[in-house]
């Protein structure tokens, strides 16, 4: 018996019993529809996340001020003042470095525009900041390098902040604004990169850095210099050349650990990715063990089939059916209810992925991969499902069979 | 000429000492003790017998069902034993026709789909097993049930269905077991009409029975009687009420 004969068999038996039938791929849709749907969650939070880290620069490395080492103790992040406006002047110089943002951060300042207020940090830096932060501008423009040069009391605020003052980009560009007291006029508007929370990269203010070393901080020592490498495979040799400049101009001795820190970041998307990859295992398991449940559910059902037809077994096999034509009929059948079940489930899942994804604060979208796993997981299922049943019925002796009340 | 010949020469059906021996734990029975009988093409053959006096079993091997323990079963002059449970499969499928005392039909198929679905293991194409098989239904009067679910006919029209998917081969043999045994007196008679038709048409025909009028028609009695075969005469229906209280 050709396999389109055993299809055509199977379907028959299944559609003069179809709600048995239903019930028994009820496991298999359940299964292969949780699987669509968190694979696409699990895609959507990845997609999420990294988008995420795309958008805080451009091949980004980040050098930090160390903690400083006085006696003995060290002090926190930022505390050293060994990072300085040469330092960055000498890293834009390496071979490899795309663009150097120098960033004087100057936390906590209070923004006044009319009876308006809002607090946010202030950076200090230079044009390049909008290359290496990846920032775009959507009403006005960024710092100038004139700006940087000639001191001059301008600022960029993104797009919260704007917000929070209760303006309209196109309100708040060209008015006057008071920093801790000082005037500043508005030249720009960033895009909204997204985000939120603890460093909410909306929620900013940028001004030359020249104008917040002589009226904020009157110090040169830097938070954090932003490098964008030209070619992000070349990432960790321009980090170690930093390292090596670093170490020369602040005189490290041999023995002595960095005054500075350094993160890509492609190591916060890394770090970022194996944590989403973990969840999403996770939840491919969870819907994995559902499937595996609802192919046990049709192996039942097709153990009880075959004990139901033993005499239609046995008078096949008189009538000229061999081991395999039994087993492949009853093997065919497991798998078309398996098949049929991941196609409603498939459907399923895709209509649920969006919902689901939305209840978990997700963007998730039903994924071809997802799909593709979750339907050859079935197929799977299906064949391991029916072997054992369709073993058995081949193996009926006859006389048995036709025997049997 | 001289295939006629030959034909005539080799038996259908050959039984040289046939012996099946069943074991139950530690005790074994003897459902055939050493049986030998030849049946012809074209032969009509009643067995008759008590209730567990081996006539089932000696069906079964007949029908290439079961194998002897012992003893030789040539089928149209083929060692039996050389066959493997396949070549068994597929000799049951060309040339054998069973017809079963509870017809044994599908239920969930039409009267076409049962009767096709010998063709289906022949891998005959779907058209022509539905042409044939529906021949095969008009051939036993039911051309006008074609779409039928077994559920919805009579015994003896069901009787007739299993009939027709014996013929839709066109095996050489026939092999009936209590062909009537379920039927009432008015199916009854209505399929005893068939089955003497086909014996007229010169198909060898095999039947087990109690039905005296089975009995009565065959060329050649096999009597079995504690696993062993007397041939008697189709007039000598002696034994027949004899066999009839075997029947509980």
């Amino acid at each position: 018996m050709s396999y389109v004969e055993a299809l055509r068999l199977a379907l028959r038996r299944l559609r003069t019993n179809a709600l048995r039938t239903g019930l028994t791929s009820l496991g298999v849709i359940i299964g292969v529809a949780s699987l669509v749907a968190l694979i696409g969650v699990g895609e959507g939070t990845q997609t999420a996340l990294t988008k995420q880290i795309a958008g805080l620069g451009t091949n980004l490395l980040s050098v930090n001020a160390g903690g400083s080492l006085v006696g003995g103790i060290r002090g926190a992040a930022g505390s050293s003042s060994t990072l300085s406006l040469t330092d960055a002047t000498a890293i834009a110089a390496l071979p490899g470095v795309l663009a150097v943002a120098p960033e004087m951060a100057v936390p906590n300042v209070v923004i006044v525009s009319g009876r308006a207020n809002t607090t946010t940090s202030m950076t200090g830096t230079t044009p390049a900041e909008q290359t290496v932060r990846a920032y775009e501008i959507q009403t006005g423009s960024f710092i100038s390098d004139l700006a940087v040069a000639k001191g001059l009391r301008v600022a960029v605020l993104g797009p919260t902040t704007v917000t929070n003052l209760n303006l309209t980009p196109a309100e708040v560009v060209g008015s006057t604004v008071t920093i801790d007291g000082i005037p500043f006029t508005v030249i720009g508007v960033t895009q909204p990169k997204g985000g939120s929370g603890f460093s909410n990269p909306d929620d900013v203010v940028f001004t030359p850095i020249s104008a917040v070393q002589s009226r904020f901080t009157g110090a040169s020592s830097l938070r954090t210099v932003g490098v964008s490498v030209a070619d992000p495979n070349n990432i960790a040799y321009v980090t170690s050349e930093i390292q090596a400049t670093l170490r020369l101009r602040h005189a490290l001795a041999s023995t002595a650990s960095d005054d500075f820190t350094m993160v890509s970041q492609n190591q916060l998307l890394s770090v970022a990715s194996s944590t989403t990859a973990t969840i999403r295992n996770f939840l491919i398991g969870i819907a994995a063990i559902a499937l595996v449940v609802g192919g046990i559910g049709i192996a039942n059902t097709m153990l009880v089939s075959v004990r139901e037809r033993v005499r239609e077994i046995g008078t096949r096999k008189a009538i000229g059916a061999r081991r395999r034509d039994i087993g492949r009929q009853f093997l065919v059948e497991a798998v078309i209810v398996t098949l049929g079940g991941a196609v409603v489930g498939v459907l399923l899942g895709m209509a649920v992925t969006g919902p689901v994804g939305s209840a978990v604060s997700v963007p998730a979208v039903p994924t071809l991969g997802g799909i593709a796993l979750a339907f050859g997981s079935a197929l799977v299922v299906g064949i391991v499902a029916g072997y054992l049943p369709a073993r058995q019925a081949s193996r009926l002796d006859p006389v048995e069979a036709l025997r049997y009340e | 000429m001289v295939a006629d010949q030959s034909a005539a020469q080799v038996p259908l059906l050959e039984g040289r000492g046939l012996t099946r021996i069943y074991r139950m734990g530690d005790t074994e029975v003897a459902a055939l003790r050493g049986v030998d009988f030849r049946i012809d093409l074209g032969e009509n053959v009643a067995i008759i017998g008590p209730s567990g006096s081996g006539k089932s079993t000696l069906l079964h091997i007949l029908g290439l069902l079961d194998r002897q323990s012992a003893g030789q079963y040539l089928f149209a002059g083929v060692d039996t034993d050389t066959l493997d449970d396949d070549r068994l499969a597929v000799l049951r499928n060309r040339a054998i026709g069973f017809i079963f005392q509870s017809f044994n039909l599908v239920s969930g198929e039409s009267a076409l789909e049962n009767v096709a679905s010998p063709l289906v293991y022949a891998g005959v194409k779907r058209r022509e097993r539905l042409d044939r098989a529906q021949e095969s239904l008009v051939r036993v009067g039911l051309g006008d049930r074609l779409h039928h679910d077994p559920s919805q006919l009579s015994g003896g029209q069901r009787q007739r269905v299993a009939i027709a998917r014996a013929l839709v081969t066109r095996p050489a043999l026939i092999l009936a077991d209590e062909p009537t045994g379920n039927l009432d007196s008015h199916s009854s008679a209505e399929v005893f009409a068939l089955l003497e038709q086909l014996q007229d048409q010169g198909l060898t025909l095999v039947t087990i029975t109690h039905d005296q009028r089975i009995a009565n028609r065959a060329q050649r009695i096999l009597r079995v009687e504690d696993g062993s075969l007397i041939d008697g005469n189709a007039g000598d229906s002696s034994y027949l009420d004899h066999a009839e209280q075997g029947v509980s």
